[in-house]
């Protein structure tokens, strides 16, 4: 079976892309496949836990994250320099399912994939 | 060996929907049975609106993947949560959300992304223009 990875990039608040790229996740997931999710940059500041949006202000995306375990998707991925700085960034209010990678670990991971996609 | 294409930039902010109309006409021209489909997500859904009208010294993109589609008899799915959000919407979708008009071009079709789930399990290579 293919495995594919999810790279989120885009800020949950910007533009449509965290949510359409998760829903693409959820959706790889309930046709049971293999699925992990990788966030980077703006994406980010999916985990901090603290943060209540208005409509107007766009979907709590976040709330989304304690889900994804009951769909099998069990790996999300950050890199460890990332998570240091959205520690620093979130105080208390980070989430913690996340998974570290150092830059070799990461390396290593991503040539596992068979399908790339990035949102 | 047979690609599908995953299209996510959109028409007006990106040229993916323009570099994937190169890639696909050249794929095609070299081997015609390269290409399964073409699946449209976020903002490239845009481009199977009926209703656009560009400038006539300027491409018309839909069209141009329209004579593509009809050619080489290949399949151009949009996403149709994406779609409908958009306003891209099919007679079919027109009844069921009650409104008077519809939109969706010909030679596009709405379908959910199970359908990309299986041209990712029925094809070679996908290939994201974003």
């Amino acid at each position: 079976m293919k495995k594919t990875l999810i790279h989120l990039s885009s800020s949950p608040y910007s533009n449509l892309s965290c949510k359409e790229g998760l829903d693409l996740a959820l959706v790889l997931a309930t046709f049971e496949q293999e699925v992990d999710i990788f966030l980077s940059g703006a994406a980010l500041s999916l985990l901090n836990t603290a943060q209540t949006p208005t409509a107007e202000q766009g979907k709590n995306l976040h709330k989304l994250l304690a889900g994804l375990e009951f769909y099998d998707i069990e790996n999300l991925y950050v890199h460890a320099s990332n998570l240091e700085a959205a520690k620093q960034a979130n105080g208390d209010n980070l989430w913690q399912g996340t998974k570290p990678l150092n830059q070799t670990e990461w390396h290593a991971l991503f040539s596992n994939y068979q399908q790339v996609f990035r949102f | 060996m047979q690609h599908t294409l995953l299209i996510t930039g959109s028409p007006y902010q990106s040229k993916a929907c323009h570099t994937a109309l190169r890639f696909v006409k050249t794929a095609l021209t070299l081997q015609p049975d390269s290409i399964k489909g073409v699946f449209f997500y976020e903002d490239a859904v845009l481009i199977g609106n009926q209703l656009n009208q560009p400038p006539r010294d300027e491409i018309n993109l839909t069209k141009a993947w329209q004579s593509v589609a009809q050619e080489y008899n290949i399949p151009l799915y949009l996403c149709i949560a994406a779609a409908v959000r958009r306003g891209v919407v099919s007679e079919d979708e027109s009844r069921r959300y009650e409104l008077t008009h519809h939109s969706l071009a010909e030679h596009f079709q709405l379908e959910g992304l199970g359908t990309l789930v299986d041209l990712m399990n029925t094809t070679n290579k996908i290939i994201q223009f974003r």
